[in-house]
């Protein structure tokens, strides 16, 4: 039994927690804000500015968001247990009837329902508003590019809870998630790019696609590359070609795996530490 | 009846506890005292199941605590923690309900009634460390449990929001039968209200029994302070009973330990020579005394 009604209790504690100390409005503002500007701005390297159409200015987005919702989501949860332990409810929690699967799930629940909540209405907004100005048309476009940022933040959520439980001192934790937001957005990339140069592109496309599938940054801008029709146009990347198996449907299957190993993980680890 | 047997927890290669037995009885109010590091709040733990003891075993009105077990062991304790700040953003009452869902209860009048005025529309944040003190035990009373653990409840208070707290527990106590487990380095808190104590020192419990009872077992002397009328020999009269040892004699104030046993002796002498005295003053040893006489 996971949904229960301790677990509803602390997922209702962890949303109520997060609206009330305005981080889901801060977010969505953030979110917002970088939308209408990428959406006027996006082209301006090219010297032009204005609201462009839907799909181009969510390929611009792609970039933004690959940075900043692992950012967000590794802040959101890496502190979990380190604020219960620091209030001195984490050890009244535990002594409770409520199991550790409940107490992890409830907080994993409500922490996902204030991260979609800021990410929709943020984006939401942001599209909302270029459409009075480049009509409905890329709506679909935008809806998955939605769910891809929900799925790219449930993921780095899941990761923090597990930081979190591994560490779960605040120091500790703010370190730790610091160089898994630098290692995952910039310097696996790096990499990446290092090990194509040194081995003079004979890596293979096999190889090559399994090091992206390694980084859930990657999988992300994958799942975009195939999923929003004009990406590969509008990134100049017509000409790349990746193995027939790499489709959204396995890449969400990648995804899924990206979220339930450090949740899995998470509940493990904290049953030994706790129970 | 919750049952220690044999119970041993080591953290490593440190001792947390070793070997501990004990019996607590419904309806008692048991205190556990000792220095920081005796070994108390391994207790606790291992009493509310939040550690596992490597051996020896828990027992609950006869039966053994298993995994299944604590789980609903845990809906008949109320456990009140020694710090706690609670959620800053949510009411007193939202906390408490969210406490009731967890614990699978109902936020009944009376523990509504331990927030008054508007504390329990205020959010917590705004609360004073008192008003936490009295939300905190409001939520271990949730789901009128059997057994109130209570570990430092009254640290950070001012003298007056300790009297309040305990006679907080005494109304409870006296509206239904509550077995309370104090833990309190405040032995004068423990000596004027407990059945029963447990001494605890370096893991182990040194001593157990009521107030009265240890009282007996250490022999501890009486101390007498006497204010007398300009120079006397007082000191010389009281130091012929046998077993008396002078402490003080200095201008006219005289402090001096009697055997317990001497404790009519001294009586008579006193009532013999009590023109000779401003003031006199008999007291029993302190529960501190004893804390300090078991080693």
């Amino acid at each position: 039994m996971v949904f229960t009604e301790a677990t509803r209790a602390m997922a209702w504690k962890e949303l109520t927690d997060k609206m009330r100390n305005r981080w889901v409005l801060l977010v969505a503002f953030t979110f917002l804000l970088f939308t209408l500007m990428i959406a006027y701005f996006g082209a301006a390297p090219a010297g032009v500015t204005g609201f462009r159409r839907m799909e181009t200015t969510l390929a611009s987005l792609t970039s933004l968001v690959s940075f900043f919702i692992p950012l967000m989501a590794l802040t959101l949860g890496g502190g979990i247990i380190a604020d219960e332990r620091e209030r001195g409810t984490l050890e009244l929690l535990l002594a409770s009837p409520m199991s550790a699967t409940e107490f992890i799930v409830g907080k994993f629940l409500g922490l996902l329902v204030a991260m979609t909540l800021a990410v929709t209405v943020g984006v939401g907004a942001g599209a909302g508003l270029l459409s009075i100005k480049t009509g409905v048309e890329g709506m679909l476009t935008f809806v998955r590019f939605l769910v891809n940022c929900i799925i790219l933040g449930l993921i780095f959520l899941s990761i923090s809870l597990f930081v979190s439980v591994l560490l779960y001192e605040r120091s500790r934790v703010v370190a730790f998630t610091v160089l898994i937001w630098l290692f995952y957005t910039i310097l696996y990339d790096l990499g990446v790019i290092g090990i194509v140069l040194i081995t003079k592109g004979e890596i293979g496309m096999g190889p090559f696609t399994a090091l992206l599938l390694l980084n859930p940054v990657d999988v992300f801008r994958l799942l975009n590359f195939l999923g929003i029709g004009e990406f590969r146009l509008i990134l100049g990347l017509t000409a790349v070609e990746f193995p027939e198996f790499i489709n959204t449907t396995f890449l969400l299957g990648v995804s899924l795996v990206w979220l339930g190993v450090p949740i899995l993980g998470t509940l493990l680890l904290f049953r030994r530490r706790y129970q | 009846m919750f049952v220690l047997d044999g119970v041993t927890k080591y953290y490593r290669d440190v001792r947390g506890v070793e070997e501990i037995s004990l019996t607590i009885r419904q309806g008692e109010f048991l205190g556990l005292v000792g220095p920081n590091g005796s070994g108390k709040s391994t207790l606790l733990k291992i009493m509310l199941g939040l550690l596992r003891p490597n051996s020896g075993r828990i027992l609950f009105n006869g039966e053994p605590v298993d995994d299944r077990g604590w789980r609903e062991l845990r809906r008949r304790i109320g456990y009140m923690p020694e710090r706690i700040s609670f959620y800053d953003n949510l009411t007193g009452l939202e906390t408490l309900r969210l406490f009731a869902r967890i614990k699978g209860c109902e936020v009944d009048e009376t523990v509504k009634r331990l927030l008054p005025g508007d504390a329990l529309r205020r959010r917590v944040g705004g609360y004073s460390k008192g008003m936490r003190q009295r939300l905190n035990l409001a939520q271990a009373l949730m789901g009128t449990p059997d057994i109130l653990v209570l570990d430092e409840p009254t640290s950070g208070l001012d003298p007056s929001g300790r009297l309040e707290f305990y006679s907080l527990i005494e109304e409870i106590r006296e509206q239904r039968v509550l077995t309370v487990v104090l833990s309190t380095h405040l032995l004068a808190e423990v000596e004027e209200r407990v059945d029963r104590v447990v001494i605890m020192r370096d893991g182990r419990i040194k001593a157990e029994g009521s107030i009265t009872e240890l009282y007996k077992r250490l022999n501890l002397p009486l101390k007498v302070y006497i204010t007398v009328k300009g120079r006397d020999t007082v000191l010389e009269d009281l130091l012929r009973l046998e077993g008396a040892r002078g402490l003080l004699y200095k201008n006219g104030y005289l402090i001096a330990e009697v055997p317990p046993e001497r404790k009519m002796s001294l009586l008579g002498l006193l009532m013999e020579k009590r023109e000779r005295f401003e003031d006199i003053e008999i007291t029993e040893p302190s529960l501190e005394e004893v804390f300090f006489g078991i080693h």
